[in-house]
Parts: C-alpha cells; structure tokens; sequence
C-alpha cells in the first residue's frame, strides 16, 4: 500500500499554475528522489504535503487519509518529517537542546510545564547523534555550527521525531564533497527502515542513493523510473540534463 | 560555553535567591519611609522589566503594551480602594464623578463595592485581554516588528480611553483614593516595609516562577518558537498557542506590577498607560540584558536609580539620556549587563573551544581539493 498518494494535485499562485494534475505516490519504506529543474515545483509540492501551502485541487492522502487540509503541526503529528531548504535550527539553543524540541512527544504547553527531565539520552536519540556525527557537538550554541553540520542537525531532528514519512528538501544544498559523501552515506543507512521523498539537485548524490526518480518540470510530472531508465528518457535529457545526460 | 558558570543552574538559583533576600533585607538599612517607597517603585518597575524580558527575551515577541495590562490593572486596584472609601448608604459616589455630573454609579464601578471581586477584576482583567489579544495576534501569525506596532497602537486606544472618558476614569487627574488599602482589617500603609515587602514578595515568586517555568521544557519550546517558529511548527507544535500562553503570563505580570504600583502609591492617571512609559519598560530590559530575568531587574533598578538622582535639571532632557543609553547598549552590548556577565564568565572559564565558521571550513576543504589535485 502507498503510504503517501498526491492525487490530480494542481496549484495556482494568481494565474501562475505552480503544480498542474501532478500523481504521486510513494509505499512504505520507499526512497524516492523528487528531480527537476528550478521552478518546476519541487518545493511547491513539499510545501502542499505539509500544510505550508494549501491546493487548489486534488487530493493528497497520508496512509488512507485525506489530510490536505489539516492545519502544518496536525500533519507533523501524524507523523510527516520535513527538512527544509534552507536549513531551519534553533540557532541560539545547544545541539542537544534543539534535538529536545524535535525529540518531545507532548505537544501540549500546560504538560510541557510540568516536564523538567530531559528525554535525550533514551531511545533512538544516541543513535541519531552517533548517525549524523553530532556527539562532539552537543553543547555547542546551534547557530556557530557549520553549513553541513547545520544540515545534520536538521536531519538529525526529523529523524528523532521517528516519521513515517521523512522529506528532505535538498538535504546537501551548500555542502562540500566530502559532507555530500557523509550526507549519502546517511541516506543509504536509512533506506528499507524509513520512508523518504528526497528533493535533490545534485546529481552525484542523487545516484549515490535512488531506487526511484520522479522527474518533475513545469508542475508536471515528466518520468518515473529507475536511475537507468531516467537517464535514457530522451524527454528528461532534453528539458533537464541537457546534452550531457546522466554521464 | 561548557564550563561557564553562567550557565550553570544550581548556581543561577544561588544567585536570584541570593538576589532576592538582599532585597527583602534592604528595610533593615534604609529606614526612611521616603527610601522605602522608592525602593518599592523601583521592585514595581523591576517586575515589569521581569514580564518583558520573558515575553520579549525568552519568547521574541516584541511587546510594546505592557503598559496596558500594568494600567488597566493599576485603575482596577485604584476603583477598589476608591469604593472602600466610598459609603453605600451615606457617600455612594465618588466626588469626581459627581463633579462630572453623574447622579448613579457607573454599571464598570458597581463590581468595585467588593474588595474581593475588585481584587479579582484587577488581575483577571488584563490577564483575560492578554489572552484575547494574543490569540488575535498569533492565530493570524502576527510576529517581529509588526506585534511591536499592534501592541502600541493598543497602547494608544487604553490611553485615549482613560483620558476621554472623564466620568468614568477622571480624566487626565487620575484617581486619588483617599485611604490606603484596606485588607483583613489592616491598613496597608504605602510608606511602610510591609508595602515594601508585599512588592518584593510579588517581584520575588512571580520572577523565580518565570525562571522556573523557562527551566521546564514549555519554557524550551518558548526558545525554540523564538528562534524560528516555522522549525518548531513543523516539528508538530502549534506556536500561536505557545505564543499566547506566554503572552497572557506576561500581562499577568505587568497587572501585579500595577496592583503594586497603586497599593504603593495611591493614585492612578492616564500615564500609566502611555507608550512612552511602555517603551521606557523595553529598554529598562534591554539594559539588563532580555534574555536574563535578573538582568531585567537590575536594568530595571540601574535606569531607574539614575533617573532619581541625576537631579531636577536634567529630568527636562531625561527622555534624551534614556535614548542615548539605550543606543549604547543596543551598539555595544546587544545583550545587556547580563551578557556582559556572561562573556566575562566565559573568559574566566577559560574552555571556550574555537569555532570553525562556515568559511574557514568551506576554505580549508577547498585547499585541501586543490592540492590534492
């Protein structure tokens, strides 16, 4: 069963048709790479899963569910992980504090009050930190991290809210080779154990971790298919890769 | 920052109750009933000081109206004692109103003949509009500069309407109420240490209540909806909650500080609910430091102190001292007295591990790349 289904999603911004009868779907423990070229509404479809940006027609649904228009944190809840593009940390809180935030499974203010222990150092978190190679970093203010260990953070707090499904909005966006090289290694540990949407520009980590690519240009849905069948796709080759094809 | 003790708790908590008992023990040198009443005023500005520095410090909301929930909660104390004064057989009508050709008791004053329910009006009132307001903001995800420009313009309407509506509120004269509060057969003698101590009492519980409630993990999330509420709201939280609850908790504040105020005082105008007075409170915080409770205290005490004692020919040009201070600290020391402290602290504590920038990384691996090739 699909644990995600975007059904005819279409989105208009004033006359600007931003998605147009995009179909999607992903089953559990899939990873999928979301690709295309700037504006082709990658993001516009993060932003509609999430409750950031509401349809204008179509459906999406979450393990059965219609949730299209559920309000940002009651989607969160049920269990949908977002990363964003420009990472987004709690830059004047420690690492192990911004984990906190991410971690705590009461949502409530008035139970908050009640709560002074802290919950890192239980469960998944030690093996998140261990994953995304934080350990050393714990007490350090989050804002003098560096570019990619900012990004690790960020997957870090997705991961520890323990999602059904995880989406991750150019998870290697600024990052140098060697952090992209980590990043991928990162991806590949999670694969089969999680399900991911993984919205990526960057073709060397794209074939470091895809089973399945989507291909999406103008809000419509261009390809699907493995990595091979993609770069042969005469249609993906001229809109987006140019000449040079996957290489 | 692993080793210093700034941050360390156990040592915080020494420090504010430390704080609070110096306080509480001030009465003991300072005899005069004149000192005493100052010292009072400044625990009442310091209290405010305290509401802004959790709303705006802890929680980035920037909020120009805590002069609102300080005045409406200040007119509430005064129509109570006001209506303790005023017989219900004999004098039934405040003289104000009387001059202002009124011939019944306004509806607003009737609650008033009873010192509890007034009591209760006094806190309630503003803590409710706090709530009121705040969801109005927040649902609407009002934040950064334009809650400051919402709050002040809400400050402005509450000061318009105590000042034009002279039957009810007395105008621009404010509300003098002839005897001090009465409470359990007790006189509360304004002068007095015990009027002192009732306002270190509240400035003491209510601060080391905030501080406590910044510990927990509500006061954590508060943090982390401060720096980047939209993080937070996808981490599965709903912020304009978060957001209100600190909000009304602030409003609270700032009404014990105007139950103080009047209980200190005796008397109530128009001014307590200026903008003027509200953006004074802002920057008594910022002097301190925003994002220490005690920093705003001691901002609170700093700011206020020298307006006492730069002497009556600099209070003409007091608005300009004020501004400038606050431009000093806004240039040099964004953080206030108490991030001074803090990065004093940390030099002392002598592990402050060198952070690598964005950059110097981002260099460094491209230099390694190129000799590598």
């Amino acid at each position: 069963m699909s644990l995600l289904e975007l059904k005819d999603v279409t989105k208009v911004y004033n006359d600007y048709v931003a998605v147009e009868n995009f179909n999607f779907s992903v089953t559990d423990g899939e990873l999928r790479c979301l690709l295309g070229p700037n504006g082709a509404g990658k993001t516009t479809c993060i932003d509609l899963i999430t409750g950031r940006q509401r349809l204008t027609s179509g459906a999406i649904l979450f393990a059965g569910d219609d949730i299209c228009r559920l309000p940002e944190q009651s989607i969160a809840r049920l269990g949908i992980g977002r990363k964003f593009q420009v990472p987004a940390i709690f830059k004047e809180l420690t690492v192990e504090d911004n984990l906190e935030v991410a971690f705590s499974r009461k949502k409530d203010p008035f139970a908050n009050m009640m709560t002074l222990h802290r919950s890192y150092g239980q469960n998944r978190s030690d093996e998140i930190v261990e994953l995304v190679g934080l350990k050393d970093r714990l007490s350090s203010q989050a804002g003098l991290l560096s570019h990619g260990e900012t990004q690790w953070l960020e997957i870090g707090m997705v991961l520890i809210q323990d999602p059904r499904l995880l989406l991750m909005d150019e998870p290697t966006a600024g990052m140098t080779e060697q952090e992209t090289m980590k990043t991928s290694e990162i991806f590949n540990s999670l694969k089969g154990s999680h399900t991911l949407v993984v919205v990526e520009h960057d073709m060397s980590f794209v074939r470091e971790i895809a089973d399945i690519i989507t291909v999406m240009h103008m809000g419509t849905m261009l390809a699907e298919g493995t990595l091979e069948e993609i770069g042969n796709d005469p249609r993906v080759k001229e809109v987006y890769l140019g000449s040079e094809g996957l290489g | 920052m692993n080793g210093n003790i700034y941050h360390n708790r156990k040592a915080q908590w020494a420090i504010y109750l430390a704080a609070f008992a110096a306080l509480a023990l001030l009465p003991i040198f300072f005899d005069s009933p004149f000192t005493l009443n100052l010292l009072a005023r400044y625990c009442v500005f310091a209290l405010l000081a305290v509401s802004v520095s959790l709303v705006w410090g802890y929680a980035g909301i920037l909020s120009l109206g805590q002069a609102i929930a300080f005045g409406l909660a200040a007119y509430g104390m005064a129509m109570t004692m006001q209506m303790q004064y005023q017989d219900p057989v004999s004098d039934p009508i405040p003289s104000f109103m009387l001059t202002n050709e009124l011939k019944t008791l306004p509806l607003v004053w009737a609650p008033f003949w009873s010192t509890p329910i007034g009591l209760i009006l006094t806190f309630g009132v503003p803590t409710v509009f706090f709530i009121g307001f705040g969801i109005l903001m927040f649902q609407a995800r009002v934040a950064g500069v334009f809650v400051a420009i919402m709050t002040l313009a809400m400050t402005a309407a509450w000061y318009s309407m105590a000042y034009d509506m002279q039957p009810f509120t007395a105008g621009f004269n404010g509300i003098s109420p002839p005897l001090p509060f009465q409470i359990f057969g007790t006189e509360v003698d304004p002068y007095s240490a015990g009027a002192y101590w009732v306002c270190v009492a509240f400035l003491a519980v209510l601060t080391l209540g905030a501080k406590f409630l910044m510990q927990t993990k509500f006061g954590l999330i508060v943090q982390a909806i401060r720096d980047d509420a939209e993080r937070a709201r996808f981490l599965g939280y709903n912020v304009a909650y978060y957001q209100v609850v600190v909000f009304a908790l602030s409003g609270f504040l700032a009404a014990s500080a105007g139950f103080c105020w009047v209980l200190i005082v005796q008397y109530v105008s128009p001014t307590s609910l200026e903008i003027v007075f509200s953006i004074s409170i802002v920057i008594w915080a910022a002097v301190g430091g925003r994002t220490s409770l005690l920093g705003a205290i001691i901002g609170a005490f700093l700011v206020n102190g020298m307006q006492s004692f730069v002497g009556d020919e600099l209070q003409q040009v007091w608005m300009l001292i004020l501004g400038a201070i606050f431009i000093g600290v806004v240039l040099f020391l964004p953080r206030g007295l108490a991030g001074f402290f803090e990065l004093v602290l940390g030099l002392f504590s002598g592990r402050r591990e060198p952070q690598k920038s964005d950059w110097s990384t981002r260099r460094t691996s491209a230099v390694t790349k190129e000799s590598a090739e």
